[in-house]
């Protein structure tokens, strides 16, 4: 009973989300665009690094290049982008299964290491390759309709949005979302259990690079401009505030972060790139101080809430 | 419990979006916006663009503001990022509800800025953006009141060249749509003109040239073409001279107020010195009676004479807009498009008037005249055009 109350509970809110962009204007309509292509970055990088406990820094490079590979097919080839956008995330996924095969066997920091040098060497070739790529001067992609439509892009992302997370939603609460769990709790004991730990880790680098270059695409083609700054470090530790802020390891942290934080970030837009800053250093302070973010602390204000009850209803 | 905090998440993001929406608008204050680097390797020309607005708003205001309410300008950073640039334009119209948009100083930034105030039917008054198929796509609501690529190469830049009687000529572009576009501009021109040259590009943000610059010395030019914009130049003009590629050669910094920076001689010592220029203004020459009031005026306000001409292209822009509004009467963007399109001003750097024949980059373009000047002794010698000059090239 309590299951279906949740249910209702999730299916009102989200109807009153989808609704909610008629009563806005473009300028909010391009606010709840942004915070969904988050929610899609952040959730993804959720499931690498807070379920399986690898931390990846080339989750934005992943982004880029399926941004990249749709918009240059779109722009060189004529290909639709809707393709363009299949095509984007399958080639990220290919690149994460191989970088996941080369540097995965690894895992602790080398993964870390690894992805940031991936990262900055995707970054060069982009910059330096600018009869392909236009480099810093952008590259001028079509967009994913005919018309342009606030509205369009509205619903896109939130379908992309909610598919992100359901393959989430369903890999954690699948057996392999315990093999994640086992693995990054005690991947010694997980691994003498008969957890096969390198293909668990592929897995979830390669499903979580994926759903990064699909939300890469569609961003790329929702502001009809791709330029290095997808797939930049910028992006990435936006991405990493976002999570830990909202609750590492949490499904529903990642959602809170992306929306808390873009929000934030077009009240204090007019420091310029200093609100990567300020977002670095509260997701410091939030990893030291409340591990489990905003969704912990929630938490733990509940557990105590029901504490208090039980001890005040006990004889 | 997940799907409570979802829900708590969901609401709290509408919540959010109405506190960011903020009150209605009211009557008050007629809003232009202004595209710049605030921040980035070209800060120093977002500063002279504010220098520039709050001057020109208290010219307009004095006489009476717009359409009978004052004139407002809300400042959007950039960056010299052509995607900060797009949504910052794209913010200024859906959130700040300008009427109209003005400024820019990177092309690549501007080229991302026309498809936005094309999409939202916007007029988008370009100051100091180059490359010319930002209006050559010919764009009803795009127009530029400053230098075009074709306009700086073919009526200045070749004719010093051809007119110094250089022999051999080396272009370096920075890897952008202002480099790339007025190196391919020169070299026909250089082409035409029967001078031999070579040519190379470089990324934009690079601080050290030395092996691009060991390549130039081996070729010998008389003349290195510049097209580096920001600090960039600065280490390009300090190690031609560590490897003695200058004084032997002359630079010409083809976008001039990278030379005019308050850091330049800090950043590039006496090798500094010599180095040529384009500039729309000069030190001690005004081309108009409001130049002159420019002049006044902002020595009265910052207390020091102006340098960076940047400072009084978005001067003239701020006037042209407000001109435009009320001879337009209205706030309509078709209205304000038929009355830019009318524009018949003076203005600091001569009478502003946009070309209204379609097909190529003339089209809503004004090209305001430019100079080539040459620091002698740190003293602004102009070389070019003849008629303005006020020395000879040294060398």
């Amino acid at each position: 009973m309590k299951a279906i109350a949740k249910r209702w509970w999730l299916g009102a809110a989200v109807a009153a989300f989808a609704a909610l962009p008629w009563t806005l204007g473009v300028y909010h309509q391009h606010i709840l665009i942004v915070s969904l292509f988050y929610v899609m970055m952040a959730a993804s990088w959720n499931l690498l690094a807070g379920y399986t406990g690898q931390v990846s820094f080339g989750h934005a490079a992943f982004a880029g290049i399926g941004a990249y590979a749709s918009g240059i097919l779109a722009v060189k080839a004529g290909v639709n982008p809707w393709i363009g956008v299949a095509a984007g995330t399958l080639l990220a996924a290919v690149f994460g299964f191989l970088l996941g095969i080369l540097c995965l066997k690894l895992g602790g920091i080398y993964l870390s290491l690894t992805t940031l040098g991936f990262s900055e060497i995707l970054h060069i070739v982009i910059n330096n390759e600018y009869e392909i790529t236009r480099g810093t001067m952008g590259l001028q992609v079509p967009g994913l309709i005919a018309e342009y439509s606030k509205l369009a892009y509205f619903y896109i992302f939130l379908a992309a949005a909610l598919v992100t997370l359901a393959v989430v939603h369903r890999l954690i609460h699948a057996n392999i979302g315990l093999n994640f769990r086992a693995v990054q709790n005690d991947e010694r004991a997980a691994a003498a259990l008969g957890v096969d730990v390198v293909r668990v880790r592929v897995l979830a680098f390669t499903v979580s690079s994926a759903l990064a270059g699909m939300a890469g695409a569609l961003y790329g083609h929702y502001l009809l401009l791709i330029t290095p700054q997808i797939p930049s470090l910028d992006q990435q530790f936006l991405v990493l505030s976002m999570t830990v802020i909202g609750g590492l390891g949490s499904f529903a942290g990642p959602i809170i972060g992306a929306f808390g934080l873009e929000i934030l970030s077009e009240y204090i837009r007019a420091y310029g790139e200093y609100h990567v800053l300020a977002f670095g250093l509260v997701a410091l302070i939030v990893a030291r101080f409340a591990p489990r973010g905003v969704v912990g602390i929630w938490n733990g204000w509940r557990a105590r809430r029901d504490l208090a009850r039980a001890a005040g209803a006990a004889p | 419990m997940r799907s409570k905090a979802i829900a708590v998440g969901l609401v709290l993001a509408l919540f959010g979006l109405a506190a960011v929406a903020g009150p209605a608008l009211a009557a008050g204050p007629v809003k232009i916006g202004v595209v710049g680097p605030r921040t980035g390797d070209a800060a120093a020309t977002g500063k002279a663009f504010e220098e520039g607005i709050q001057l020109a708003t208290a010219w307009v205001n004095a006489k009476g503001g717009v359409l009978g309410q004052p004139l407002e300008v809300v400042f959007e950073d950039t960056a010299g990022a052509p995607d900060k640039a797009a949504s910052g334009f794209e913010r200024l119209v859906t959130r700040d509800k300008v009427a109209m948009v003005l400024g820019e100083s990177h092309s690549s930034s501007a080229l991302a800025e026309i498809e936005v105030a094309n999409r939202l039917k916007v007029p988008f008054v370009v100051v100091e953006a180059w490359a010319d198929p930002i209006t050559a796509k010919n764009y009803r609501y795009v127009f530029r009141a400053g230098p075009s690529n074709s306009g700086v190469v073919n009526e200045t830049i070749a004719q010093w060249v051809v007119a110094e009687g250089f022999k051999k000529a080396y272009i370096v572009a920075e890897n952008t749509d202002w480099g790339l576009g007025i190196a391919q501009l020169t070299e026909a021109a250089l082409k035409q003109a029967g001078i031999p040259f070579e040519q190379l590009v470089t990324e934009r943000k690079s601080q050290d040239h030395y092996t691009e610059l060991t390549k130039i010395k081996q070729y010998d030019p008389d003349v290195v073409l510049a097209y580096v914009y920001g600090t960039g130049l600065h280490y390009f003009v300090a190690q031609a001279g560590e490897v003695g590629l200058t004084p032997k050669a002359v630079i010409l910094d083809g976008a001039g107020p990278p030379s005019l920076w308050p850091d330049y001689w800090t950043n590039v010592g006496d090798y500094g010195d010599l180095e040529c220029f384009v500039s729309s203004m000069h030190e001690k020459v005004e081309l108009t009676p409001l130049a002159a009031e420019f002049r006044e005026n902002y020595v009265k306000a910052f207390g020091k004479a102006p340098t960076d001409y940047k400072s009084r292209s978005i001067y003239d822009a701020v006037l042209i807009a407000a001109d435009a509004i009320n001879r337009a009467g209205t706030l309509d963007a078709e209205k304000l498009v038929d009355a830019l399109e009318t524009t018949d001003l003076l203005t600091t750097r001569g009478r502003a008037k946009f070309g209204t024949e379609k097909g190529g980059p003339e089209y809503h373009q004004w090209m305001p005249p430019m100079l080539v000047i040459q620091w002698q002794d740190k003293v602004q010698t102009v070389l070019y055009p003849p008629e303005g000059a006020t020395g000879k090239l040294k060398r």
